[in-house]
């Protein structure tokens, strides 16, 4: 397992239905990723898609492995990167069964997928009209360390990423399409979370307007003790790559010990707690 | 929360940012050759001339002056004029006296005195010249409605809310005068009384019968579910005035949407018909 990686940050605006074309520039840049010298390249929530489609989603969606995540695997064994992006995937049991999938895609294929499990329906979101909640956390023991996932409105649970931290993720991998009205507090969760668990966070954020919706971008890599390490534009397109070295976690770790003072008694309060709400 | 004057500021700056990329990206993406909109002389209209103009550029925009005899007042038209040199974009100007008197003559039950209903004519008259310029020059129709007036259902029905776009929509009447001083248009127009320029002598406050700094913190209470009792006693003002507000925005829903139909199929246009608008 390497133990300092070379991430690139894909901050892109999808065009909306148009699966090819956000493929070509999932390729494009995966293509310039390597070039760069990035063993990972991470693009935004529903990414293949965009974010406001709406019932397009019963025609977009695609099981997995599916077409898509075959061209990907195939993207991946071309470049030696791996590759995660959000689609919507549909389930293989059901003809309408739908969920917010982030794929993670490595040289030598489909290494696992998580769906998406807090689905914002409020405001301007209606996620849960169209997807059915993931049940699990994930992890993924790769050549590029334990690499966690996580889709964002899920920031907005620590016990998501807390999961995520147990079972030993060294980077937790959010993407996301936030609007901009809600920028202030993403910047402050990234940073939160990333030091609350002392474990790399990188977060993509889609950018572009999508029926009124301005997506802020802002995409960032924080380190474990809550440093913003590299951050795109806000607002536009944006492409960049960072150095995540895992040897820093156990300084951080060290200093701020959150992990070894855990109190796990308190996680049986917080159920019971949340079930009398 | 606290209802004061200061939870109406933001950075103009940011929301001129964004308002300007949400017009050139819509511009964009549905293939039109520019921004059409109506410039009365009053506020609304003219920050949305400036926000049009920085976002596609002046010579994209085409801004119609729409006077009329009964209701002509030469201060607007130099109002206009103003911004519409300051920004660079391009004017044209169309009297509608005739067409309005054409319409007046060939309703049999047309009614002068009724000047609400007269004044509604006049509003969806310029969105007929707004839409065939619009339609003709493969121009989008941008609104300039602000989130006050349309939160109080102050508008006509089909007439100056049509438009394709409203980038001022989401930002009070306060706000939108703070914006316009910040684009650059003089402050003497930012703060000249509003007017739908009806009929003469109409103002915006007098009809509504309150001023704007009051309705907007009103509005902005009601906008966050606070109950009248609480807007009330932060604002110092009578409990009745805040449900006046309150039921006059409650009820004006029916013209801040699309026609309503019975459900009769599997889905229905307008209701549970949800389709992404304009993708590409």
């Amino acid at each position: 397992m390497k133990d300092k990686i070379k991430l690139a940050l894909a901050q892109i605006s999808s065009k909306r239905e148009n699966k090819e074309a956000n493929l070509q520039k999932i390729e494009n840049l995966t293509f310039k990723a390597k070039e760069q010298g990035a063993d990972i390249i991470v693009f935004p929530e529903l990414s293949l898609t965009g974010y406001v489609v709406r019932d397009q989603f019963y025609e977009l969606a695609e099981t997995i492995p599916g077409p898509t995540v075959e061209r990907v695997e195939a993207l991946a064994k071309k470049t030696g990167l791996h590759v995660i992006f959000g689609m919507p995937e549909l389930s293989m049991k059901t003809r309408a069964t739908i969920f917010n999938t982030a794929v993670f895609v490595g040289p030598k294929g489909l290494i696992g997928k998580y769906r998406k499990m807090y689905l914002p329906t409020h405001s301007v979101f209606e996620e849960k009209r169209y997807f059915r909640p993931g049940y699990q956390t994930t992890m993924f023991q790769t050549d590029l360390g334990n690499i966690g996932l996580c889709i964002c409105y899920d920031l907005f649970f620590p016990e998501v990423l807390r999961l995520i931290r147990l079972k030993g993720a060294q980077l937790i991998v959010c993407i996301s399409a936030s609007p901009a009205v809600r920028r202030g507090y993403f910047e402050i969760l990234t940073c939160a979370r990333a030091l609350e668990n002392t474990a790399y966070l990188a977060y993509v954020n889609l950018v572009g307007v999508e029926d009124g919706l301005q997506f802020w971008g802002g995409s960032r890599l924080v380190s474990p003790a809550g440093d913003v390490l590299a951050k795109a534009k806000y607002d536009e397109e944006d492409f960049l790559t960072c150095k995540v070295d895992y040897g820093d976690l156990k300084t951080a770790e060290t200093f701020i010990p959150t992990l070894k003072d855990l109190r796990p008694e308190l996680f049986d309060k917080l159920k019971e707690y949340s079930e009398l709400l | 929360m606290k209802l004061t004057p200061s939870v109406l500021e933001m950075d103009f700056s940011e929301a001129q940012n964004r308002i300007c990329r949400f017009i050139r990206e819509y511009v964009e993406n549905v293939g039109a050759k520019g921004v059409m909109l109506g410039l009365s002389g009053g506020i609304d209209s003219a920050t949305i001339a400036a926000l049009s103009s920085l976002a596609v550029g002046g010579d994209n925009v085409l801004a119609l002056m729409l006077p009329e005899k009964e209701n002509f007042n030469q201060k607007d038209i130099d109002d206009a004029k103003v911004v519409a040199d300051k920004f660079k974009v391009q004017t044209q100007i169309c009297d509608m006296s005739s067409v309005l008197e054409s319409f007046y003559n060939s309703i049999p039950l047309f009614d002068p005195k009724d000047r609400l209903c007269k004044g509604n004519i006049k509003a969806r008259t310029r969105m007929v010249y707004l839409y065939y310029y619009g339609n003709k020059l493969n121009r989008i129709v941008c609104g300039s409605s602000d989130k006050s007036e349309t939160m109080m259902g102050y508008f006509t029905k089909w007439g100056d809310m049509a438009a394709d776009i409203t980038p001022i929509m989401d930002l009070y009447k306060t706000q939108v005068r703070k914006l316009a001083v910040h684009l650059g248009i003089p402050e003497e127009l930012a703060l000249k009384p509003s007017t739908p320029a009806l009929w003469p002598d109409q103002t915006a406050e007098n009809e509504l019968g309150i001023k704007y700094e009051t309705l907007d913190l009103i509005l902005y209470g009601l906008e966050r579910f606070m109950a009248s009792e609480e807007i009330a006693s932060q604002l110092f003002i009578d409990k009745l005035i805040v449900e006046k507000v309150k039921v006059r925005w409650l009820a004006n829903e029916h013209k801040r949407r699309n026609p309503i139909a019975p459900k009769m199929g599997y889905r229905t246009v307008g209701n549970d018909f949800r389709l992404p608008r304009h993708t590409y």
